[in-house]
């Protein structure tokens, strides 16, 4: 009844009042295209993770205790050449005032503005370690002295081999890392252009991706867009038709990013944040909105050319596809809206923004396309509209093979399947946004090069609680350091038990056999108390909180898989419940921990996505085709599709990661467009009672052109291979096999299953509600 | 009737000084005590509202330029001491009593912005400043919580290398003592506003109450200074190494 209604309303807003309907569209596309102001791209890892989950809690509790701690890493400098010279020194002096003048910049560490701690003859001294630009040979030669002494601070500063320096720069919490990276790198760049210059760290690359995606996406969209307009040129032979794709294609497009930007404004949500991941949502939408228009503009050539009036195809048309593309727009829709229940916390906004612009697409599919149509002239003599296409024959050809060889096809299909089972096992995860970059990116390099040279780039993070004047919880942090260090990959930590060490030697007349924590927590107190004499309390800030109640202990570490940093997280803390007994309050949180946790929350947020929009998927159809056989039917060559992709990543060492779980969404979202077009048109010609010798052929020959029509050009999502990112690239090579996987598991596995089962009189009647005789 | 118009011209030169410089040289040359014993309650703020405070026994004279402290709370601080003498022509000495260590220990900081005792007071803030080491302006008077103020903007000269830029001091006329003052940062931003409540004892105007708030750290100090003892006859002999190890009982 609905459906009749809104099919009416459709005609005849698209019949008689095309123009009214085209400036509804685009007016109601400006206003959600508004939304774009509100739009904020950023790709941070922690934020991903839910607000619940204890690392990013404590990782909150962190920030707002400590401030931002996740540093950029800046280091400069030219291969063998001696930094310990007054032109380097000065060059480093300027840099680093040029940074801490910088508003967007919290705080610098550098050799330049770091403090000395000393003891001469019983007079302790807390000082800049340098303390004028311009140095004699002399000076820096006493400052070169005091860090060969003071070892642990020297790596921190300066490379091994005296060549490069590091600049540590924490950017202030307020303002967006992208803005903080660009004008950290332009501040570099200008003042130590004679230099090599490498950057890295966490902020580094939340700043740096954010600028990324940003270009990216932008690339990606041309490129897609392009390849979508030769496919469709190709395969429909019309330039009007393409032009009137590619403009319902763009206003789908301004719709979803603009929603987006929408509910991010009015919630605030950090969900709805464009990262990465969501760097394949203009494509995909791309490839779902072009999917609806070439199936109406593929069914209104056909009747077009039998009953060559355009208003009665158009309406035939819309009579014909109004439930179909509504189905599988609801169901697309669905399968995206099933990462809503994702733990990971951007994929909500990925989920909900791309099923608005699959449900504006389709909007516009059943309006404002036959509107465009309506208004422009269309020769009966065209080419497009007179024959088929070469790909019409080859469409028809596999609907014999498919009516001759049912069983071998589907046995065919099923041995795939095993093999995609076996694949599955192989999958492994990989989530460090280090492995996102192809080898000899200018990022990566740089990471390398920080990995190598320098300290490395990563961090872990440990937020304790209990009392930092008690000797043996400073001792405790002592021997976590210790065991931290023990791993290769970790270059130092930082603790407040290293300067409490440091100021015991120091108050004992620098003798080395003082360096640790004392025994007595009167000692302790003494010396926070006799550095609040001397020196800055903030130099403590980022290591211990006012009340002495909490301490940060930060590890500096090299790049690790997320393999080896789930089993080095996971280690540190058993030995942490094995050996604190005392003060067992010990969090781990940081870069290292994300990626530990990431893993499970990629693993859960694609078997949670995959379950929840196959059952939703199977209650649509089993609802809209009365029958839950049918919904079954719907999601079985979907699965077989997720199994084959999965299984295919496996054997193909393709890493699962945040990007590469969405696929599942995307294959079912987009590949059960293929069944149920193929199950819509083969329950009306079994209704119709059109014989089982020719119903299947029949299928083929209505739905087989434009479902292959639609797999080809959505291999735009192939668009995605000239992505930055590593894994966009391979979501864009299994998009693409996916599209191969789903299209012929509709036209073989589908339509062999319902080939066999239509055999069977008994079971299509029951599936059909009893409506054969 | 020549000693009246003396007198008139004396006052007049009070109330309505020429220049900066002027007012300046009347605050410098106001009667101050010999020495102040004072018990001063310490009260630090950040900027998550989380304190800590301290009380300290202070003993000082000439003007604060000898100072020894006595830390008496919180339990954990209890027999630190602290001795400063400030010199004109050397480097001010500072020396601290660690009981726990049972060590005097010289501690040196040339940097005039660290903070003392991790308040919000620089030892810049801490340290007189001498006439000529600062150019004086008089700004346009201003009324202070009713009270009429000259208002100065003094600027360090470039040879003492301070942390600050200027500072802007409110001089309450009546009594020539300063009870508000903002001192700017070398990039001429706001860095710190001071209130200053005072309280007169045998004679003297005695500053009782100092609040200094951090603008741009956001944290605070709030000095209380109670039982405030004037011109008691402290004795030189007072600031010494040796009386630091011992906690005086008044």
């Amino acid at each position: 009844m609905i459906n009749t209604k809104f099919k009416k309303w459709a005609v005849r807003q698209s019949i008689h009042h095309p123009k009214r309907t085209l400036a509804s569209a685009l007016i109601i596309t400006l206003i959600m295209g508004f939304g774009l102001q509100h739009f904020v791209i950023e790709d941070d890892m922690m934020k991903m993770i839910p607000k619940t989950v204890k690392t990013r809690v404590v990782w909150e509790e962190v920030k707002d205790e400590f401030g931002n701690t996740d540093p950029i890493f800046v280091a400069f400098g030219a291969e063998g050449q001696n930094l310990f010279q007054s032109t380097a020194m000065s060059d480093l002096w300027d840099f680093t005032k040029a940074l801490e003048a910088l508003p967007e910049v919290e705080k610098v560490r550098s050799l330049t503005n770091m403090n000395k701690m000393e003891s001469e003859d019983g007079f302790l001294l807390i000082d800049d370690l340098v303390n004028k630009r311009d140095l004699s040979p002399e000076e820096i030669a006493d400052i070169e002295a005091y860090l060969i002494k003071n070892a642990e601070l020297k790596k921190q500063v300066i490379a091994q081999n005296d060549d490069f320096f590091n600049i540590v720069v924490i950017p202030s919490g307020n303002t967006n890392e992208q803005v903080s990276v660009a004008k950290i790198v332009a501040t570099a760049e200008k003042l130590l252009s004679e230099y090599d210059l490498h950057f890295g760290g966490p902020s580094y690359l939340i700043g740096i991706v954010g600028n990324l995606v940003r270009a990216d996406a932008i690339s990606l969209i041309r490129i897609g867009l392009l390849m979508m307009v030769v496919i469709l040129l190709a395969s429909l032979r019309s330039f009007a038709g393409v032009l009137m794709i590619l403009f319902v294609i763009i206003l789908s497009l301004i719709g979803m990013m603009g929603s987006m930007g929408w509910i991010r404004g009015l919630t605030g949500s950090e969900r709805f944040v464009f990262s990465i991941m969501n760097t394949s949502m203009p494509i995909i939408l791309m490839t779902i909105a072009n999917s609806d228009s070439v199936h109406f503009l593929t069914k209104f050539f056909k009747k077009l050319r039998i009953t060559g009036d355009k208003a009665k195809a158009i309406e035939q048309s819309i009579d014909s596809l109004m439930l179909p593309i509504f189905l599988t727009s609801l169901t697309t829709a669905a399968a995206f809206l099933s990462l809503v229940f994702a733990p990971i916390e951007y994929m909500t906004g990925y989920g909900v923004s791309i099923a608005i612009g699959i449900s504006w697409a389709w909007i516009l599919s059943i309006t404002l396309l036959p509107s465009l149509i309506m208004l422009k002239n269309w020769p009966l003599n065209s080419r497009a509209i007179r024959k088929p296409g070469l790909l019409e024959h080859i469409v028809n050809k596999l609907g014999s093979t498919i009516i001759k060889l049912p069983r071998s096809i589907l046995i065919g299909g099923l041995l795939l399947v095993a093999i995609g089972i076996y694949g599955i096992k192989l999958v492994t995860t990989e989530v460090n946004m280090y492995s996102f970059f192809e080898k000899g990116n200018k990022i990566r390099d740089s990471l390398e090069f920080l990995d190598k040279k320098m300290l490395g780039s990563m961090n872990l993070v440990f937020l304790l609680n209990g009392d930092m004047k008690d000797p043996e919880l400073l001792q405790q942090i002592s021997r976590l350091q210790d065991y931290v260090e023990k791993n290769p990959s970790v270059s130092t930590t930082i603790s407040i038990a290293d300067v409490i060490k440091r100021m015991h030697r120091t108050v004992m007349d620098d003798d080395p056999d003082y360096e640790i924590v004392p025994d007595e927590r009167a000692k302790v107190n003494n010396l926070y108390t006799m550095y609040s004499m001397s020196g800055d309390p903030e130099d403590f800030s980022t290591l211990v909180d006012y009340e002495y109640s909490k301490a940060l202990v930060t590890a500096i570490l090299k790049n690790v898989s997320t393999e080896s940093s789930v089993l080095f997280v996971n280690d540190i803390e058993q030995f942490v419940d094995k050996n604190f007994t005392k003060y067992k309050d010990i969090t781990a949180t940081g870069q290292l921990v994300v990626l530990r946790d990431m893993v499970e929350l990629v693993i859960k947020s694609s078997v949670i996505s995959i379950c929840v929009s196959i059952v939703v998927i199977t209650f649509i159809a089993a609802i809209f085709f009365k029958h839950f056989g049918w919904g079954i039917l719907a999601v079985i060559p979907l699965s077989a599709a997720v199994i084959l992709n999965f299984g295919f990543m496996g054997i193909l060492r393709i890493d699962l990661n945040h990007v590469t779980a969405l696929l599942s969404s995307v294959i079912i979202g987009v590949g059960v467009d293929f069944a149920i077009h193929y199950i819509s048109q083969y329950r009306r010609l079994a209704r119709a009672e059109v014989p089982i010798k020719t119903r299947s052929h029949r299928v083929i020959d209505e739905v087989g052109y434009p479902i292959i029509l639609d797999a080809l050009s959505n291999m735009a999502f192939g668009a995605l291979l000239f992505s930055e990112f590593v894994p966009l690239q391979h979501m864009g090579g299994l998009m693409v096999f996916a599209m191969f996987s789903t299209s012929f598991g509709t036209l073989t596995i589908l339509a062999s299953l319902l080939e066999l089962t239509g055999r069977r009189k008994e079971v299509m009647n029951t599936l059909l509600g009893g409506t054969i005789k | 009737m020549i000693r009246k118009i003396l007198t008139l011209i004396i006052l007049s030169s009070i109330v309505y000084p020429q220049d900066g410089i002027a007012i300046a040289k009347l605050v410098d040359e106001r009667k101050v005590p010999q020495d102040i014993v004072s018990k001063t309650t310490m009260l630090l703020t950040n900027s998550k509202g989380k304190t800590r405070t301290s009380t300290i026994l202070s003993k000082s004279m000439n003007n604060g330029s000898k100072q020894i402290l006595w830390f008496l709370n919180p339990a954990d601080d209890k027999g630190v001491a602290f001795l400063k003498i400030e010199h004109d022509d050397k480097a001010d000495e500072m020396r601290m009593w660690l009981p726990a260590f049972k060590k005097v220990r010289r501690i040196a900081s040339s940097k005039k912005g660290d903070s003392f005792m991790g308040s919000d007071l620089s030892y810049e803030d801490m340290t007189n400043r001498a006439l000529d080491e600062n150019t004086y302006k008089r700004l346009d008077d201003d009324t202070i919580d009713s009270k009429a103020c000259f208002v100065l903007e003094v600027v360090p000269n470039a040879e003492i290398k301070s942390t600050y830029s200027k500072h802007i001091t409110w001089i309450e006329k009546e009594t020539l003592m300063a009870i508000r003052e903002e001192s700017y940062d070398l990039g001429g931003n706001l860095r710190k506003k001071k209130i200053f409540l005072f309280e007169s004892l045998s004679g003297y105007n005695v500053i009782s109450n100092i609040f200094v708030e951090d603008i741009q750290k956001n944290h605070s100090t709030k000095l209380t200074m109670g039982d405030i003892k004037v011109d008691s006859g402290l004795d030189e002999s007072l600031f010494q190494e040796k009386n630091l190890k011992r906690l005086p009982r008044n």
